[in-house]
């Protein structure tokens, strides 16, 4: 028979162990906003448009390579193909509803910066970057989540890989 | 629980655990597409539109940044050739009345009682409705006041009224028409003069607030900055005379503490000296014009009631005449006076007996831009309104009012029971975009879109020396259930059946009657080439040429005789001479509800937020009043209880209160906030012009024992020595 004091060395082991992990799973959840990718108002597959259909990144998002944003496409885009294709799975029905209702679908937004960051994709665009660089590879990804931290560390560590202007004022105008 | 040590720590480690648990919440944002996309907008890329602002009479020429069809941001346009891409800040806070909280949202009309019932929304062709039926019953008993305007909208307005046999009046407070006055009875040409500081080195400038408010501000900031520093190895003088010292008096070289209302005596003793020295070789018919005005002076006389010692006099007078290119301007607090327009006329004299009129350096005439704005509308001066409120033939009064954009109710003394006018009438209809203390009475508000959301013209009058014709287009799409003015005319011209309004709306008249300027003297231009050159023109923000020919001046004519300045309450019983001056920001109060304005701070006292009086500290300690106490300022017409600021840049015997605050009715950033002095002014007005004379009212102040905080950014430092009391003690200065 073990000593108790043993147990409990193990008890508190295991327990603060336990703990530790619950912690560190709260605090990854919160920055990889796990928590807001299922969350979408209707589930919008990337990986069927952009994987299986292989339908160019810029046809939707078509504002990346002429503004600082992206863009989000409009409902009229949308249903420039769901007008006749799919129209029977359950998420063209959501959409067509909302069609009908002239009513935006309202995405939970994943990617943001802070205002105090000047981003522009034109300019990532024009030199050659690809999409999937920071947005990860999401034409194998069913439903989205944020791919990267979007933290200065992280656009740093790009910008000296390929010798990319480190000046404050670049992005902090 | 006992709150052992034991305790105390578990709670302190469990405390500091669970500080640091992440939260669980997280703030989802969201991202809205558009339904219809717009195929001119690029989200994240900005659209840059040029307009005209609206937020004074100068009429600068702006560019608009839009993003997403909001405006975010105005800044002066490079190309227009009266602020050149500059813009002060009441352009800069036009922003603020486009997406003001306090906007009308849409037409009310009143149920009974009048001037005070509920008011209720109507919908629009309620409104025309209802405002057909006043037109129809009131027909030649209307009257319109408006603000001034130019190009179509002032010949829209015309054309209505002249259809239905009403009175159109401009209307503006300040407005500056003794200047106007003067150069009618001086120069015998009824426009404003435009005076070019740019190219003069010697300006002597009697109260004329250039640098703040005045006629263009931004123009003359421009000019100003090109007087000083504009060419090498000149920088020009700058003599500003006044009684307080205001932003343009503390940029001037030299500040002449002058008593308030002799600033036209000044001016005759300074024409004395140039006519005695005989440096301007003037003969016959026209030197004894000038002497019949200026040589009746004894120099002795003017130095005693103007309070400038006779030294100065000679000194102003003698730098003036060997300066190559002098200029003498008025306006401001020495057009504020019962003499206000023979002031005008002795200072303008100064300018025909130095030979400046109509060259580089002097007084210019331009000739404006061939636009076809209607026939000349009359002002609605102060005086004309104090005779119609104080009419006793209630027959004669206008059965319907119609205001855009006026607020007699706060810019009129309560002295001049504007609001029986009101009373008397049948219905008044107001056209303001905001809820304003006259507008609060309207018994029907059809509100017309901020400017911003607005076609129209501008056409820039005779002081500018290019010929401009500044467009207005909308930059965002209207916010509320508004209607430009122009096409609720147009709706009630239909319904009245009037003949000559075929437009179907005020954008296509705006675009049929810019067609000359637009096209051009292509006269075949029809169709897409037409439309090319109309885009070419929005794109631009106008039209323009430069420079515009200069008008012919007539020889000089006789001068008004100079009469002393009349002051409302005597001198014992109101010690003090009241000066109410406009805010640099808010201006005459139209700024008062667009907080950045209410936030700017005064560039001479750093106050925001609020009103004070401006107190020399000398008087203020011999009264035993401390900064930040509440004094009550009287006049003979009422009171006002506001804090006191020491201000060293004012005479010992003058008070100086900002005029912009004060308002009852004007949203929640403006009312409430301050005293407004217009008030508590006496019924005095200028005898020629017919404008109010500001500067008229004494005073007298008794403490009440309060204190309230004042918000300053900066607190001045008293200084008991200022300057003035130092030329009072010690004769003028030698320097």
């Amino acid at each position: 028979m073990m000593d108790k004091s043993v147990w409990m060395a193990t008890a508190f082991l295991l327990g603060s162990g336990t703990l530790a992990v619950a912690m560190g799973l709260l605090y990854s959840q919160g920055s990889a906003d796990l928590s807001g990718a299922d969350a979408q108002p209707l589930r919008f597959s990337h990986e069927l448009h952009a994987g299986r259909l292989q339908i160019d990144c810029l046809y939707c998002h078509r504002f990346a390579e002429r503004s600082t944003a992206a863009g989000v496409p409009s409902m009229q885009l949308c249903m420039g193909c769901h007008q006749n294709l799919a129209t029977g799975s359950q998420e063209t029905r959501v959409l067509l509803e909302r069609w009908r209702e002239q009513t935006a679908v309202s995405w939970v937004r994943l990617q943001r910066l802070p205002d105090f960051v000047y981003f522009t994709h034109e300019r990532h665009l024009a030199h050659d970057l690809q999409c999937a660089t920071c947005h990860g590879q999401v034409e194998q990804m069913p439903y989205t989540p944020r791919a990267a931290t979007y933290e200065m560390g992280w656009c740093l560590s790009c910008h000296r890989d390929n010798v990319a202007s480190r000046d404050c004022l670049v992005c902090h105008k | 629980m006992d709150l052992n040590r034991r305790n105390f720590l578990k709670l302190a480690g469990i405390t500091a655990a669970a500080s640091a648990l992440p939260g669980c919440e997280r703030e989802v944002g969201r991202l809205v597409p558009y339904v219809l996309p717009d195929d001119e907008i690029v989200p994240g890329v900005a659209d840059w539109y040029a307009s005209t602002c609206r937020e004074c009479s100068a009429g600068c020429g702006i560019l608009v940044r839009v993003m997403e069809g909001r405006a975010k941001k105005i800044e002066g346009n490079p190309d227009h050739p009266v602020n050149r891409s500059k813009l002060c800040a009441r352009g800069q806070a036009a922003l603020q009345g486009v997406y003001n909280p306090d906007r009308l949202r849409g037409p009310l009309s009143r149920i009974e009682p009048r001037l005070t019932g509920e008011r209720t929304s109507i919908a629009w062709d309620q409104g025309i409705d209802l405002l057909s039926r006043h037109v129809r019953e009131a027909g030649p008993r209307t009257i319109m006041v408006t603000r001034p305007l130019s190009g179509t909208l002032a010949w829209l307005l015309s054309s209505f009224m002249c259809a239905i046999g009403g009175r159109l009046y401009f209307y503006e407070v300040g407005a500056e028409w003794p200047v106007r006055a003067a150069a009618r009875e001086i120069f015998g040409i009824d426009a404003w003069p435009h005076y070019d500081l740019a190219d003069s080195d010697y300006v002597l400038s009697f109260g004329a607030p250039f640098l703040e408010h005045w006629l263009s501000p931004v123009a003359y900031g421009i000019a100003y900055g090109a007087m000083r520093q504009g060419r090498p190895a000149v920088r020009g003088r700058l003599i500003q005379v006044e009684p307080r010292l205001s932003l343009t008096a503390a940029s001037a070289d030299r500040w002449v503490p002058i008593r308030p209302g002799t600033e036209g005596l000044a001016a005759l003793g300074i024409g004395h000296v140039l006519l005695a020295e005989g440096r301007f070789a003037i003969t016959g018919p026209e030197r004894r014009s000038y002497e019949r005005l200026y040589a009746a002076v004894s120099l002795d006389h003017v130095a005693a009631a103007t309070e400038i010692p006779r030294e100065h006099l000679i000194r102003i007078a003698r730098e003036f005449m060997t300066a190559a290119a002098p200029l003498a301007m008025g306006g401001g607090a020495a057009a504020a006076h019962t003499n206000a327009t023979e002031t005008m006329a002795a200072i303008e004299g100064l300018n025909r007996i130095a030979g400046n009129v109509g060259k580089a350096g002097g007084v210019r005439f331009y000739q404006p831009a061939s636009f076809d704005s209607g026939p000349t509308v009359p002002w609605l001066t102060e005086r004309a309104i104090a005779d119609l409120a104080e009419s006793k033939q209630p027959g004669s009064l206008p059965a319907l009012w119609l205001l855009y954009d006026v607020n007699p109710l706060y810019d009129l003394p309560a002295s001049i029971p504007f609001r029986r006018l009101f009373e008397q009438s049948e219905s008044v209809v107001s056209f303001s975009p905001f809820l304003d203390e006259t507008t609060a009475l309207a018994d029907l508000i059809l509100p017309d879109h901020h400017p911003l959301e607005s076609w129209g013209d501008y056409v820039h009058a005779e002081a500018s020396p290019a010929q401009v014709v500044s467009l207005i287009q909308p930059v965002v799409a209207p916010l509320h259930d508004t209607r430009a003015i122009g096409d609720t005319i147009l709706a009630v011209a239909k319904r009245l059946g009037l003949p000559g309004f075929p437009w179907k709306d005020f954008p296509a008249l705006l675009k049929e009657r810019w067609r000359p300027l637009s096209v051009g003297t292509d006269g075949d231009a029809e169709g897409p080439k037409a439309d090319h050159l109309w885009a070419r023109s929005l794109q631009q923000g106008g039209w323009w040429r430069q420079p515009a020919p200069d008008l012919t001046i007539p020889p000089a004519r006789r001068f008004p005789a100079y009469e002393a300045a009349r002051f409302d309450g005597d001198q014992e019983a109101f010690p003090f001479f009241l000066l109410p001056y406009p805010s640099q920001s808010l201006g005459h109060g139209r700024g008062a509800n667009l907080p950045w304005l209410q936030e700017l701070p005064d560039t001479l006292t750093t106050a925001i937020w609020g009103s004070w009086a401006e107190i020399n500290p000398s008087t203020a300690r011999s009264l035993g009043i401390q900064q930040g106490d509440v004094i009550r300022v009287h006049s003979r017409h009422g009171f006002l209880d506001v804090p006191v600021l020491y201000f060293p840049g004012i005479r010992p015997d003058a008070l100086a209160i900002p005029i912009g605050q004060g308002h009852t009715d004007y949203g929640r950033y403006a009312n409430g906030r301050g005293v407004n002095p217009l008030s508590i002014l006496a019924p005095l007005f200028d005898q020629r012009s017919g404008a109010l004379a500001t500067g008229a009212t004494r005073v007298r102040i008794e403490t009440t024992g309060t204190q309230r905080r004042m918000v300053l950014l900066d607190r001045p430092i008293p200084q008991p020595e200022s300057g003035l009391l130092t030329i009072h003690r010690n004769g003028p200065a030698s320097s």
